[in-house]
């Protein structure tokens, strides 16, 4: 009886309990699917981050208001569902410890789960879901102080530089495809945006959608085919992309594909082979070891999960830089309250060298009415990536410069 | 072996007991365990609560595979958005979540209810697809895959914070569960159960299948429209691809696991498909959890084991699944990653090791432990006297004919049954005497001619029309539903009366003191007695009876011949199939004799004895089976 | 005018080729219903597990045949493990706990396969030319023809072995009547098993086929496999001659739909037709119509 009670007790005080304060640690939350659909993605972020947050603690910690805190991961995987990530939200912002959350990769988690965030004031670095939403929604609600920042490129941007390849490339009719998630809906609303933006100079000749998991796409580049597409402008995620590439090498027809950064990932290289030769898309690192900033980071992503080639580089890379700038930020707040964070966040005094950029404040003093102030990047921060012979290189090698950029000023 | 307590309470009322206890319990819970994520939790588990009581009216009650609980959830939740956003009060748009889910729940039902078995679960998944199709593709109205983001309306112009939510979705949990069990426990619930056993019966026998299957899958599809309403207004966002077959099979699996046939088993499978992901988060009570498991799975095997027998496989699967998933625990260093896996072993233990679920096992076991005191039983008033008497022609066939195949199995047959009369029907195996009393019943559509009962038509091929017109029957080979009571058999069948009249059947045929025993533990012979109880019960102004003396003993045979004696005398028209020359003899009018596919003789039984025709049907050329047919005379 | 009957022709042959994969599949349903009225409801992993298991073996250095040989071989022991740890047990408790028991053991392969191969999607290499062939304007990959003659090809084997061999005239009897095949003498459970890992040989056999168009991943098979469910229902779960021309036609037509009524609505014409169809024909296209006897 005795021993069943102490067992209860056991129980109780780990279920129950918010696990005592450590005082010499920091928590730091990483969320992301790192199962399922869109887990390449998930588990990359999560290991880039790991990977900064490893060499902090190597390094002593972090030094917070005089004393060296070392950084405790709490990972949940939010398998890329809505509910389950709302319900991490939940757990995440009821431990009453956690310092900050870095993670996400779909849109609709952080459309349920960030609320909760928000209501508490904890810190989180949205990395790298890029569809617009998950920052507009703040906007549109007026939201005061948000503890929300990203630190991706978001689908704004991209679908700009997309548009204005197409229209460098001399392709004025084009065909959007996208896949039937949020994700590529939302995209597809980006580049009618920008689309229109561009005043009449763009004709969509057509928009079509593919679900996850279809691999005929005869019907809709038929349908492109025969309304006189120049180019396809295409949002959507590897396997489904690859699809479309072989279709189009399938029916012969060579128009250029442009899309969203997702084009980079080695599910879509893969698979797509020789079909995916020539694609565009918009990058914010390239795993490329001649770029000097980012061979260190390449090298050891490598090294420590033992790959040749990271699964998604530009959610790995994202990852590692986004950990970094949060561990600067807690630095400089001098204290692991999350309202300190979050200010210093919006005014980190250091630049903090990443494996992307050296970032200089890169974000501001949340406004409403420009959801800018809380996003990292910037047009100038982004080149055009092409796929050849199985890796991304750049699509314009002067682009190089951006990469190896010193300084990025806001 | 032990003795048990007896708790002088009934089982019901101890049941509501806990249950009460518990929800008290539950609607404690936020303020000793406080924190979003525990509320989350809570109303997440209260909220598929009902989701899953409403699954479970398929999958448990009427045993069918329905895969379109998920998108029924969806269009509910869907349903209550809109409404919101058109500027509903939360109980007008709970209202639109129940009607978005059960109007195409309805639709749906119709067609997918006369299927079975992989059909039906086919049918219901194309439902399901079809369903996120349309939610995805109307952006106008649901603004497809972008989602829906919405806010949680005024409850009468009070607020609700996330306490009092859960509070809401706790009591509507309560109410649901109490109406689903009162629904279940009444005639409607009988007669579910019963036609889970016997569609065919209880057709023949007026309680009509389809009818109370499509009312079953509406209330369960008007609870998921519930659950999808409050689902909306907890998360405040939708979007369609959350509705999908992960979700569908998650939900199958925690009705399963918790227990099928029983809100409990509903509620437990809530319970653990809403905490069962988020319990990994916590190492420790996980791995105590899983060892637990473990332990409690080796016990059957070890106990075989003990009395030196080779454990069966069956007994042994369930704890090398959870040795695997310990091993899982506690030697990979990412149990994450290998979620799935651990809750497949799991699953697999319980499904193997409880297939009734863990309400299954724990009801079993508290059964063995406690003695609940049983349902009274009532004093008997009616029985055969007060059958109907007929007036008029009981049955008029003419020119009836019925192939399958080449072979005629019902040829040109003209027969009447007058008022009041008995009437035999005999002839050789295979001469088409069952195949004219499946014409007759409606459970077959004849090529060509006509069947009138008591005066009217019935549509031809439909067991429920000549039900109608005033058929009952029994079966040759039975069709008992299992999962009833002798007592309760009567009550699904009896049109009007209460468990008095019931109990009058069953004294009829003298089962009056096996009220309370279910069909499952009844002999061959009560059965057959209990068989025509059913068909008496419903006061049919023709009766068949389709070898009621086969197999039976030779007292019960003197009970037999005793109890359709005395339908005679209530004067209730009555079809005899019979091999027993005795039973013919004593109680039959006329006798029609068959051979096949066609009526070859009809007279007194006497004259039929001595017709060279039957003879020669019977005996043919061959001595064996005159032989045989002696034997059969015994 | 012409381009556009051009373009459904184009439309009616990729998705009738590629209806021809979930014709296999859905083979594999049919044959473990016959011989045991159970289906495997983790066909779709046993598919993806087939597809998995040849990729590891070519990488291993095996010629393309060797390692489609070596994951038919995976295929037959993993429908067998199947049967014997799940569906029997289940069958033997009478009830329909097998659909969900397989379900589980489904579940449980995904997760292994998970974090054995990993999450992430990979290409299947094939000795034949990624290029395409041109017929009157209608263009075709190698990798189509080889979906379509593997598919064939595999359930003719089968077909012919079940037809004129002892033990598939065995299995079929035990399919006609498990009693009395047991009265002359046939292990009814031997047929049993026997038939699901025939169904996991042609799984895994689908898998390696299709594995160069779908890409191989955990998720690969999962919107296949139900696909292959609907083709084998709406056939009827028992003419194999009819899974193929359903397959086809379900194939052929969401690709049409899709180019008529908009991409998104690719499936919806052909899922109100089966609900349809099975209101108005439960055993199917060309199933026999079950006489209810009393």
């Amino acid at each position: 009886m005795k021993a069943y009670r102490s067992i209860l007790a056991v129980l109780l005080a780990t279920t129950f309990s918010t696990s005592a304060m450590a005082a010499n640690v920091v928590k730091i939350a990483i969320t992301g699917p790192f199962s399922g659909g869109s887990a390449p993605m998930g588990v990359s972020m999560r290991d880039g981050a790991k990977l900064a947050i490893a060499g902090i603690n190597q390094n002593g910690g972090i030094n917070v208001g005089g004393k060296r805190m070392k950084i405790e991961i709490v990972e949940r995987d939010d398998e890329g569902k809505n509910d389950r990530g709302a319900l991490v939200a939940q757990e995440i912002s009821s431990m009453g410890d956690i310092s900050a959350v870095i993670g996400t990769v779909n849109t609709g988690v952080a459309l349920t789960g960030d609320k909760y965030y928000v209501e508490k004031g904890i810190v989180k670095i949205i990395t790298p879901a890029a569809g617009s939403a998950s920052m507009t929604q703040w906007s549109n609600a007026g939201t005061r102080n948000l503890p929300i920042f990203r630190f991706a490129a978001y689908d704004g941007i991209q679908a700009r530089m997309v548009v204005e390849q197409a229209i460098k490339m001399g392709c004025l009719r084009v065909a959007i495809l996208h896949d039937a998630t949020n994700y590529g809906v939302s995209g597809r609303d980006d580049l009618l945006r920008q689309i229109n933006n561009q005043g009449g100079r763009v004709k969509v000749v057509t928009v079509e959608k593919f679900a996850i998991g279809d691999k005929d796409m005869t019907a809709q580049l038929l349908k492109a085919k025969a309304a006189g597409a120049q180019a396809i402008l295409i949002w959507g995620i590897g396997p489904e992309l690859a699809a479309v590439a072989s279709g189009k090498q399938k029916l012969g027809f060579r128009v250029p594909m442009i899309g969203g950064w997702t084009l980079s990932m080695s599910n879509f290289i893969d698979t797509a082979g020789a079909a995916g030769n020539g694609v565009l898309m918009p990058q914010t690192f390239i795993e490329d070891e001649s770029i000097a900033r980012a061979k260190p980071f390449i090298q050891a992503y490598h090294k420590a999960y033992g790959v040749t080639r990271i699964p998604s580089p530009v959610s790995a890379a994202q990852g590692y830089d986004a950990a970094l700038l949060l561990a600067e930020a807690i630095h400089e707040a001098g204290s692991t309250n999350p309202s300190g964070i979050r200010e210093s966040l919006e005014n980190l005094k250091v630049a903090v060298k990443g494996c992307i950029a050296d970032w200089k404040k890169p974000w501001s003093k949340w406004d409403p009415s420009k959801v800018e102030t809380h996003e990292a990047f910037r047009r100038e921060n982004t080149v055009m990536g092409k796929v050849q012979n199985g890796h991304v290189v750049l699509a314009n090698p002067a682009d190089k410069i951006v990469l190896q950029g010193k300084m990025l000023n806001k | 072996m032990f003795a048990g307590i007896s708790l002088g309470l009934r089982e019901n009322t101890v049941e509501r007991i806990v249950r009460t206890a518990i929800f008290i319990g539950l609607a404690a819970l936020p303020a000793l365990w406080q924190g979003q994520y525990a509320l989350g939790l809570l109303t997440l588990m209260a909220v598929y609560g009902v989701l899953l009581i409403g699954l479970d009216t398929t999958v448990g009650y009427l045993g069918q595979i329905n895969l379109a609980q998920a998108a029924l959830f969806a269009l509910g939740a869907y349903g209550t958005a809109l409404a919101i956003g058109a500027g509903a009060s939360l109980p007008l748009a709970l209202a639109a979540g129940i009607a978005g889910a059960l109007l195409p729940g309805a639709a749906l039902a119709l067609p997918a209810l006369r299927l079975e078995g992989p059909q039906f679960a086919l049918s219901t998944l194309s439902f399901a697809t079809l369903s996120i199709i349309v939610l995805n593709e109307c952006e106008s109205v649901t603004n497809g895959a972008l989602g829906l983001s919405i806010s949680r309306p005024l409850l009468f112009s009070l607020p609700l914070d996330a306490t009092s939510f859960y509070w809401l979705c706790l009591a509507l949990l309560f109410v649901a569960w109490e109406a689903s069990k009162t629904l279940f426990r009444s005639r409607f619930g009988l007669a579910i159960e019963a036609l889970r056993d016997s569609p065919t019966a209880t057709d023949a026998l007026g309680i009509g299948a389809l009818r109370h299957k499509v009312l079953a899958f509406a209330w369960g599809s008007a609870l998921a429209g519930l659950a999808g309403g409050l689902h909306t207004m907890n998360f405040g966002y939708l979007q369609p691809a959350a509705f999908g077959y992960d979700l569908m099979v998650m939900l199958l699996l925690g009705v399963v696991f918790g227990g099928r046939r029983s809100q409990w088993g509903a509620f437990l499978g809530a319970a653990v498909i809403a905490m069962l992901p988020n319990l990994l988060s916590n190492r420790t009570l996980f791995s105590f959890l899983v060892s637990f498991g473990c332990v409690l799975t080796v016990v059957p095997p070890i106990r075989a084991l003990l009395s030196h027998k080779v454990p069966l496989f069956r007994q042994a699967a369930p704890a090398i699944a959870m040795t695997l998933a310990v091993t899982l625990v506690f030697f990979i260093p990412n149990v994450e990653e290998w979620r799935k896996g651990i809750f497949a072993l799991f699953l697999f233990a319980v499904v193997v090791g409880f297939p009734n679920g863990i309400a299954g096992a724990v009801t079993a076991t508290l059964r063995q432990f406690i003695h609940f005191t049983p349902l009274p039983i009532l004093p008997a008033t009616g029985g055969i006297s007060s059958s109907k008497k007929t007036e008029g022609i009981a049955l008029r066939l003419s020119d009836l004919c019925k192939s399958f195949g080449g072979m005629r199995a019902v040829d040109n047959v003209t027969l009447d049954i007058g008022q009041g009369e008995t009437l035999g029907l005999i002839g050789p195996n295979g001469s088409g005497k069952t195949t004219l009393v499946n014409l007759i019943s409606g459970l077959y559509t004849p090529d060509s001619g006509s069947v009138e009962i008591a005066g009217k038509r019935p549509v031809c091929g439909s067991l429920m029309s000549a039900f109608s017109a005033g058929a009952a029957r029994t079966f040759q080979n039975l069709q008992p539903f299992h999962g009833l009571t002798a007592l309760e058999s009567i009550l699904v069948c009896q049109q009007g009366g209460g468990e008095s009249e019931a109990m009058g059947w069953l004294l009829a045929v003298g089962l009056e003191g096996k009220a309370r025993i279910r069909c499952s533990g009844m002999s061959y012979g009560d059965l057959r007695f209990l068989e025509i109880a059913r068909a008496l019960s419903t006061r049919p102004r023709l009766l068949m009876l389709d070898e009621p003396a086969a197999g039976m003993s030779k007292p019960d045979i003197a009970r037999l011949i005793e109890l359709i004696g005395s339908i005679k005398r209530a004067g209730v028209p009555i079809l005899l199939i019979e091999h027993h020359q005795n039973v013919v003899a004593e109680l039959c009018d006329r006798v029609a004799v068959m051979d096949g596919g066609r009526l070859i003789a009809l007279g007194t039984p006497n004259q039929i004895r001595r017709d060279p025709k039957v003879i020669e049907a019977y005996l043919g050329a061959d001595d064996t089976e005159r032989d045989n047919m002696e034997a059969r005379q015994c | 005018m012409n381009l556009d009957f051009l373009a459904l022709a184009q439309m009616a042959v990729s998705g009738g080729l590629m209806g021809m994969a979930y014709a296999l599949v859905a083979y594999g349903f049919q044959l473990t219903h016959a011989a045991g009225k159970a289906v495997n409801f983790g066909q779709g992993e046993l598919v993806m597990l087939g597809a998995f298991t040849g990729l590891s073996l070519s990488g291993c250095g095996l010629p393309y045949w060797a390692a489609v040989t070596g994951a038919m071989i995976a295929g037959a022991l993993l429908g067998w493990f199947v049967e014997r740890t799940a569906v029997r047990l289940a069958l033997q408790q009478h009830n329909e706990g097998w659909v969900l028991l397989t379900i589980i053991v489904g579940l449980f392969w995904f997760s292994a396969a998970e974090n054995i191969w990993g999450r992430e999607d990979k290409p299947f290499p094939v000795p034949w030319p990624e290029s395409a062939l041109d017929f009157f304007g209608i263009s075709v990959t190698w990798q189509e023809l080889a979906v379509a003659a593997g598919a064939l090809g595999m359930m003719t084997l089968i077909e012919l072995a079940r037809r004129y061999t002892m033990i598939g005239i065995a299995v079929q009897a035990v399919s006609a009547d498990q009693d009395a095949a047991e009265l002359c003498g046939i292990r009814s459970r031997t047929a049993i098993s026997l038939s699901w890992a025939v169904s996991g040989i042609a799984a895994a056999f689908a898998g390696t086929i299709i594995g160069p168009v779908t890409t191989v991943g955990p998720t690969m098979a999962a919107a296949l496999t139900l696909k292959a469910f609907s083709v084998a229902v709406v056939a009827g779960l028992g003419s194999s001659f009819g899974l193929l021309l359903v397959g086809v036609a379900l194939g052929a037509s969401e690709n049409i739909s899709g180019f008529l009524l908009g991409s998104g609505w690719r499936e919806a014409p052909a899922l109100i037709l089966l609900i349809v169809g099975l209101a108005l024909r439960p055993q199917g296209l060309f199933g026999k119509k079950i006489i209810r006897k009393v």
